[in-house]
Formats: C-alpha cells, structure tokens, sequence
C-alpha cells in the first residue's frame, strides 16, 4: 500500500495538519481499472469508519493478490478535529461535510475539502463512512439522495447494511460530500452506522463484509470468499416516523436498538431526576424497525429521541 | 413599548430561555415597519450590544412617541445560553440557529427556535439582522445581501454603510434567516458586525447610527441624521484574498478600514517558536482592508486580508 499526503497545511505551532490517503492497486493497471475511494472521519467525533477502514486494509494486506482495481482510503479527513474530539473543523468551528466542494482561494476548511474532492474525482464509486453523532445511535444504513438514487441504489444493496433510507433533495445538502461527488460523477454512498466517539465493533464486521461483497462484484477484487448480503429494508415501501422529546428531561431507554416494535409500545420515558417524577413517556407512533435510538440522554423540547420505520401513514 | 414573549424552551438544569422581543408601536398604523433581530449565536457581543443600544433608545432618546411612525419589534437575543458561557452555536447540539429557517415546529429543538422566532418576524416591511462573519475574521461593518432574486438593493445603501456584499447564494445560504425571510415578503438586510469580543465604541457607534441612519430615511423614525457613506456595492469579484504562505504568529500592520496601496506591506508572520519574521504580506493591490484575520496564531494558506480592490 502506498500512503500519501493529499492535503497539508503547517500549523502556527510546531506541527503539521495532514490528510492521508491509503492506495492499494493491482500488480498491473490496464485503462479500465476501476477505482473506489473509502471516506470517513469528515466529523471529528465519528470513529465507525476508521475501524471499518482498518478491516478492510488488513483484509486487503493479507490478500493482495486479489486486488484487481484501485481501492483509496482516506480514514480521516478531519484529521484534527478526531484527536480532538471536535466534530467541526477546530477553531473554525465549522461542518466540513457543508463545507464541499470548497476551492483553493476559500478558507482553510474549504480548501481541504477542495483537495479531498479533488482527489477522489475520477473515482467509479466512494463510500462515505458517518457514524451518526454522540446523541444518536443508527443501525447499518445508507443514505441516498434520490436524484442519484437510480445509479446508486443498485451498489447500496450490496453494502450489507439494514437500512436504505432514500430521501428527496435539500438544497443545504449539495454542500455535502455525497453530492458534490455524484455531480461530479462518482457514484457516491452515505453510510450512517453506529454512534459517535465509539466503535460498535460488530457493526463494522457488518459493513466490511458489504464492502468486500461490493468489491467483488464490481471485480475490484477477486477471490472465492463469499460475503454476506443483506436484504435490507428500503423507504421506498414505508415512511420514517421521527419521534422528538415533547420535553426538557433526562431520556431513559426501554429498549434496545434495532428492535421490531409494536405500536404503542414504551420506547423510554423523559424524567426529573431532582423530582422523581416521570414527565412523560415516549410510545412508539407506528410498528417497524427501530433503526435511531438516542444515546445521550439529556433532551430539550425537540431533541430527537428515535426514528421508526414502518409502514406508510397519512397521518405521519 | 411593549415586551413580548416570542418563545420559551426549558432546560434540564439551567434557567429556561425566554427570548423576548420589544416592540414600539408607530403612530401611523400604515407606515413601513422594521423587525430587528439581535445575537442568534453566542461570541457576538456587538449584535447583542447594538440591539440593546436601540431598545434604550427608543425608549429614551425619542423626545415624543409620535417620532415612532412605524412599527419597531427589536430582539436583542435569541441564544442566551450560548451567549451566557460564551460558546458559538447552541450549546447541547452545536446546531446554527441561523441555518435552520424557516424552522420546523415539529422537529429539532433549534428547528422549533427558528420557528417560533420566524412566525414573530412575519409581515414586517423591513427585516434586520445583525451578524458576525463566519470564520475566524474580524471585519469593518458592512451589508450582506444574498443574489437571491428578492434582494432590495437600493433600500440597501440606506445604511450608510461603506460596503453592500453582494454576494452569490451558496445552498447552505437557503436555510438562513435573511433568506427566508426574504422569501416570505420582507426586505431582509444582514449587517456583518466586527466579532471583536469587547466593545469598541468608535465601531458599535458605526453601526448603530446605521441602523438609525435607515429608519429615518424610511421614515419608521422622525429623527435628524448626519448622512452615511454612499455604499459601495461590492461583488465576489471585486474582493482580493490574500493568504499567508507560512503559519505562526500574525501580526498585521494595517488595521481594518484601512485604505492601502499596492506593494504596502499590511502583515507579517512570525516563526512561533524562533521569532524571525517568516513571511511579510504585501498587498497586491489598492484597495481597503474590509476583513483581517483575527487570532494572533495563523495557519499556512489561512486567508489573512480581504482587500476591496480600487483603481
């Protein structure tokens, strides 16, 4: 594997602000080499990614025989903010992942993202690893803008993940990665997993066997493993349901992630420590997947404290 | 004056924020109106200090509550918490009050600030809202107006400010507040205010007599002013970034307002640790230094001045 800079800047202090790519390539490239770029660590506080992109180096060390194409990794573009624990760029405090496409006269944040976006262009795919935040805890899902969705929904079936959620177009997300990318011309897709400043080990194992079985049936890789593929659940044939905090409290969980639920059934319940009262009790609005539990359980009035998906509903 | 309760949003622990609004009645019931929006984020003490500036003067320095023609709403705070433990964004999420309008009732908690907030903002003739610059920089006071389609250019130079931006909308622009508003029907103007951290009279006078300045001419106020600037409208284009080439302690050399000439040198860069000077900055051409960068440590390629360019 060769490692390179793709961005750098010297700090005021004694130290250089780096961000790395990782390339694994074939013994030999031919013209139609296909090339997939692996992202994540745009928010300093989301670690999922960097195990999965572990896994897949390691995987990929061990077999190098099987590597038939380009595969960049690039495991921490806000280099600075994860050993930080910052999720924006430190001291601009801003959001990278709204930052794209950037340009080389913008301002610091926005000209690493220039050089990201730079150099993943060219790229047939890339895969942006997120993992959520420190609030929210997601199962395996990827999420696809539905104007691209006709050339990405095919490659997030393969992903292994549980969930495809495909949303309708923002105008504030053409700032994102994902879009710049896919108007660009790579394929691009957003993987949320997990939650933020932690690994959930068992869910990168999950997305890395997606990835491979991506791989292998792009003919990145080749090689006789089999690897899992999921069936997962698509927005297509339902509605996500969110369910915010009608109150300031502390949230206690009454379920666990990922479940199938009923409706009507007790998702937690927003208490007064200092009373000992409960101020009120979440239920679930609609059966289905319950694939975004709160983790950090201080709430206001409209904190976000789970998202169901189920079935359609006029009333949603 | 009245004071209105424009939201309320408990807390676990803290005191709950009540953001209230002031509101001058005019005198002559179909007159153009004003709301003016104050702090939206923490650090921005002179939003907050202009804000509150008018609310006393209105109350105190109009002689007879007749010179109020039309119909003041001034808020001078939105994000107390913020402001109160000096932190930029909302303190639980970080999440930017600023980029979540025209709100949403029924979401995030700062989606249903910006709610509440613009449902008390609709259906006035003119809107105001008072910013810092994004960024570390600091700069002179002047007027962002987004190439929306819906921007009031002419009502603009009322200020008196020296410089309009007017700047092309970036997708991240059509969640903010000037935007929206601009959308629902009023004449929405953002003043970029210094982010200095302390009051420099000499600077909240500047703005402030703008904002005065503009509600005399549009004749929400009777009240005598002293004639601003003729604003320059400025345009991406017309803006010289100069970037360091090297990182370590900045120390500019021109102050902001400054009107500078080609080859001037306007900053230098110091080697943090050994105290030569690494870089000395010259301008690349005439023009007035609109923004510096702010915090006495630079990084390499950080964007240091942003000249107005003349000639």
């Amino acid at each position: 594997m060769q490692i390179t800079e793709i961005f750098s800047s010297q700090l005021p202090v004694g130290e250089k602000l780096t961000i790395k790519k990782g390339r694994f390539e074939p013994k030999e490239k031919k013209p139609d080499t296909k090339r997939i770029s692996i992202v994540s660590g745009t928010h300093g506080d989301e670690l999922e990614g960097q195990y999965v992109i572990y896994l897949l180096s390691s995987w990929l060390n061990e077999n190098p025989d099987a590597i038939n194409g380009i595969v960049d990794l690039y495991p921490a573009v806000n280099s600075l903010g994860i050993d930080t624990i910052t999720r924006g760029f430190p001291i601009y405090e801003v959001d990278l992942n709204r930052t794209f496409p950037g340009a080389k006269h913008d301002y610091l944040p926005g000209q690493l993202v220039h050089a990201l976006a730079e150099d993943v262009k060219g790229s047939d795919i890339a895969i942006d690893i997120h993992s959520s935040n420190i609030f929210l805890k997601e199962i395996p899902q990827i999420r696809i803008n539905k104007e691209f969705s006709p050339s990405t929904l095919p490659l997030a079936k393969k992903l292994n993940c549980d969930f495809i959620w495909i949303h309708d177009a923002v105008t504030v997300l053409e700032a994102t990665f994902s879009h710049t990318m896919n108007e660009m011309g790579t394929k691009t897709l957003v993987v949320e997993m997990g939650v933020g400043m932690t690994l959930t080990q068992a869910y990168g194992r999950q997305l890395l066997s997606g990835i491979l079985n991506l791989l292998k049936s792009e003919g990145i890789i080749t090689t006789d493993e089999e690897f899992e593929q999921r069936e997962p659940f698509s927005s297509e044939v339902g509605d996500v349901f969110y369910i915010n905090s009608p109150s300031a409290g502390l949230f206690v969980q009454s379920i666990t992630h990922c479940a199938i639920i009923k409706k009507g059934d007790v998702i937690g319940t927003i208490v007064d420590p200092l009373s000992g009262k409960i101020h009120h009790t979440i239920y679930a609005p609609s059966g289905g997947i319950l694939f975004t539990l709160r983790e950090f359980p201080v709430v206001y009035e409209g904190s976000l404290i789970a998202r169901i998906f189920g079935e359609s509903h006029e009333n949603n | 004056m009245k004071t209105i309760e424009i939201l309320r949003i408990d807390s676990l622990n803290r005191s709950p924020l009540i953001v209230e609004g002031y509101l001058f009645e005019g005198s002559e019931p179909t007159a153009p109106s004003v709301a003016i929006v104050g702090a939206m984020e923490g650090e921005t003490i002179l939003p907050l200090y202009t804000a509150s500036k008018l609310v006393d003067f209105l109350r105190h320095s109009l002689d007879d509550e007749s010179k109020i023609v039309g119909n003041i709403l001034v808020i001078p705070s939105v994000n107390h918490y913020a402001l109160n433990i000096n932190q930029r964004f909302w303190p639980l999420d970080k999440t930017d009050i600023n980029t979540m309008f025209p709100g949403y009732g029924e979401g995030e908690t700062t989606q249903r600030i910006a709610k509440k907030l613009f449902d008390a903002l609709q259906g006035y003739t003119h809107g105001i809202i008072l910013e810092t610059r994004e960024g570390i920089s600091t700069c002179i006071p002047y007027i962002k107006l987004f190439e929306s389609g819906y921007e009031d250019l002419k009502s603009a130079k009322k200020f008196g400010y020296r410089l309009i931006h007017h700047k092309s909308l970036k997708p991240t622009d059509t969640v903010s507040l000037q935007y929206n508003w601009q959308l629902w029907g009023t004449k929405a103007y953002s003043i970029i205010c210094p982010s200095d951290t302390n009051i420099d009279l000499n600077t909240s006078n500047e703005v402030f007599d703008g904002i005065v300045n503009f509600l005399s001419k549009n004749k929400i106020i009777r009240y005598k002013v002293l004639s601003g600037y003729q604003s320059t409208i400025v345009k991406n284009r017309d803006i010289e970034i100069i970037k360091t080439s090297k990182s370590g302690i900045f120390i500019p050399t021109k102050k902001i307002g400054t009107t500078i000439k080609k080859d001037e040198m306007i900053g230098k860069v110091i080697h943090s640790l050994e105290g030569k000077v690494t870089h000395r900055i010259f301008s690349p051409c005439d023009g007035l230094i609109a923004c510096i960068y702010k915090n006495g440590l630079i990084f390499e390629n950080a964007v240091a001045f942003r000249v107005i360019k003349s000639g």
